[in-house]
């Protein structure tokens, strides 16, 4: 009972919020600006559902073939360094291409993005490289410790 | 369809994607969400306050502080709805697609729900970088009547999962002694692998007996590792790598943020510049004067004269909605003595006019409490230097706890009412 009456609240509130949403965007927001922000919703579910889930997806397929014959930490590893190289990457190369554009002050977007972001992804790829090469010296390590153990 | 449907959920089982990661998810977006609607809804209400809202002047990093948090929870937002997503990607192929009028709601619910989240924090990072034109639409309006659409479609959201997010809320009941999800009573097991009707002698046959040849992950909690420490480590990466522009201790790591501290005509960053507000002729001029007025009087200051008063000097941040600020030593006249000479009550409210041209934030208005603290100046001088140009010469606003842009600068005229 109790968990139906708070569905319930959350239900009315939920629905409060998003009239006061509606009556703000009728009230604040220019009408003939409606389609641009649909396009940019329905655009924003094309954009994930049409390209990042199916690529997600294809990764996911490729991982599990994988899976048999590289070790599962390597995998986490190098899927773990792409997946925070595709997100700096996601939300800083707009940066980069609007600095190229230009701003209306010397101010905005001062640094060099471009070149922080190159360094960013090598620094990264390094520092997964020798997580890799540490991780297979400590596997070798217990394999070679395992294997007399094994035999006797 | 309904067989590719499901073998594509199938195919995307994997331990990281199950409810209990999705409760663990969901809640850091649902906090952070809250965050950022919190700390919004404050920077919207200090500029467009409703009747009789009241704000504080201290501490004086309050509006700093929030404005800090809100674009750092935002770009957080990133990795975390990437996550929420990631981890309910196979209920995207969930056979039968609509299952009666109330699923479709529900999914009709979600859609709404991740299409303005989606929109919601790209429009609010591209609009840190000013990037204006891509829009399409007036960026504040649309950011703030979509910001109560995602709420109250979360709160819905909350509402259909709540026997998910219960059952799930606590990692001891969530798994059982092998790491492996326990699933919820009513429902078979959303992993376990079943049998396939036929498999056909299709291309797309193929390709899911190829992938079913691999055999599923043999370690969940490997997994599951795995995608926490890759979240946590893209949002700390992310974190760290811009939060210097409204944190300075970490200025140092500020490679990515679109303001850098120290940057910017004498050293302070500018958001308008006196080219843009079209001020460079009227705010130079030997004529310019200030004018003070009240119902009952009316006095015209030179900058001599504001130079002659006695001179306050204060520590105050410039702090931008676009999550930017910096502190800077202020040195001016108090507000409230510039009031005083129009014989204006303790109880009056000052209406401050640029001499900026064509812009919204030309007419600031400044409430009795902000008019009588100590610290509220018309600065004259910045870090021991005449203001420059771009920061608001011969003279402008600054009051502690206030966004910049409600730092009037190139000041013309102070009303009270």
């Amino acid at each position: 009972m109790a968990l139906r009456n708070t569905r319930i609240v959350l239900v009315l509130f939920g629905l409060a919020l998003m009239a006061i949403g509606a009556y703000v965007a009728w009230i604040e927001v220019n009408h003939n600006q409606y389609a641009r922000v649909i396009e940019w919703l329905i655009g924003a579910l094309i954009v994930h559902d049409g390209i990042i889930a199916p690529g997600v997806f294809l990764a996911t397929l490729l991982g599990r073939r994988l899976g048999g014959r590289i070790p599962a930490a390597v995998i986490a590893l190098v899927s773990g360094a792409l997946v925070v190289g595709g997100i700096v990457a996601l939300l800083i190369l707009p940066e980069v291409i609007k600095k190229a554009i230009g701003t209306a002050s010397s101010s905005i977007l001062p640094q060099d993005y471009a070149l922080h972001l190159g360094v960013f992804l090598v620094v990264l790829a390094l520092l997964t490289a020798a997580a890799i090469a540490f991780y297979a010296r400590v596997f070798a390590r217990r394999q070679n410790l395992r294997s007399p153990a094994d035999q006797a | 369809m309904q067989r590719l449907l499901y073998r594509f959920r199938q195919a995307l089982i994997a331990p990281s994607r199950n409810p209990r990661t999705a409760v663990v998810i969901g809640r850091l977006l649902a906090a952070a969400f809250i965050i950022c609607f919190l700390t919004g809804l404050y920077s919207h209400f200090i500029q467009n306050p409703l009747p009789g809202m009241q704000f504080l002047t201290r501490p004086v990093w309050l509006y700093q502080f929030t404005q800090g948090v809100h674009i750092t929870t935002g770009i957080l937002c990133f990795p975390l709805l990437f996550a929420k997503l990631y981890s309910i990607f196979p209920l995207l192929f969930q056979t039968p697609p609509v299952r009666g009028f109330l699923h479709f709601l529900e999914r009709a619910s979600i859609a709404v729900f991740v299409a303005s989240s989606l929109v919601e924090i790209t429009t609010g990072l591209l609009n840190t970088y000013q990037w204006y034109a891509l829009f399409g639409f007036s960026f504040r309006p649309t950011h703030f009547a979509l910001a109560f659409i995602i709420i109250g479609s979360l709160a819905i959201h909350i509402a259909v999962k709540l026997p998910i997010t219960t059952r799930y809320w606590r990692k001891s009941t969530s798994y059982d002694s092998a790491g492996e999800l326990i699933p919820l009573p009513e429902e078979p097991d959303r992993n376990a692998r079943l049998p396939l009707p036929d498999v056909g002698i299709g291309v797309t046959s193929r390709i899911f007996a190829w992938i079913d040849k691999t055999p599923a992950p043999k370690s969940p909690r490997l997994s599951r590792r795995g995608f926490f420490t890759t979240v946590g480590v893209a949002g700390a990466t992310l974190v760290a790598l811009t939060v210097g522009q409204s944190f300075r201790p970490l200025d140092v790591l500020n490679i990515f943020g679109p303001r850098k501290a120290g940057v910017g005509p004498d050293a302070l960053p500018v958001n308008r510049t006196a080219a843009a507000a079209k001020v460079l002729e009227t705010a130079t001029s030997p004529d310019w004067t200030l004018t003070v007025s009240s119902s009952s009087h009316s006095r015209s200051f030179t900058r001599a004269d504001l130079e002659s008063m006695t001179q306050y000097e204060v520590d105050l941040p410039i702090a931008c909605v676009e999550g930017w600020s910096q502190t800077a030593h202020w040195k001016g006249v108090r507000l409230r003595d510039l009031v005083n000479t129009v014989k204006a009550p303790k109880s009056a409210s000052v209406r401050a006019t640029s001499l900026e041209k064509g812009s919204i934030y030309a007419v600031t208005e400044l409430e009795p409490n902000f008019v009588q603290d100590d610290l509220t100046l018309v600065a004259l001088e910045v870090d021991g230097k005449t203001l420059d140009i771009n920061h608001g010469y011969p003279a402008r606003l600054i009051a502690p706890a206030r966004p910049g842009v409600l730092q009037t600068k190139w000041l013309s005229t102070l009303e009270t009412f």
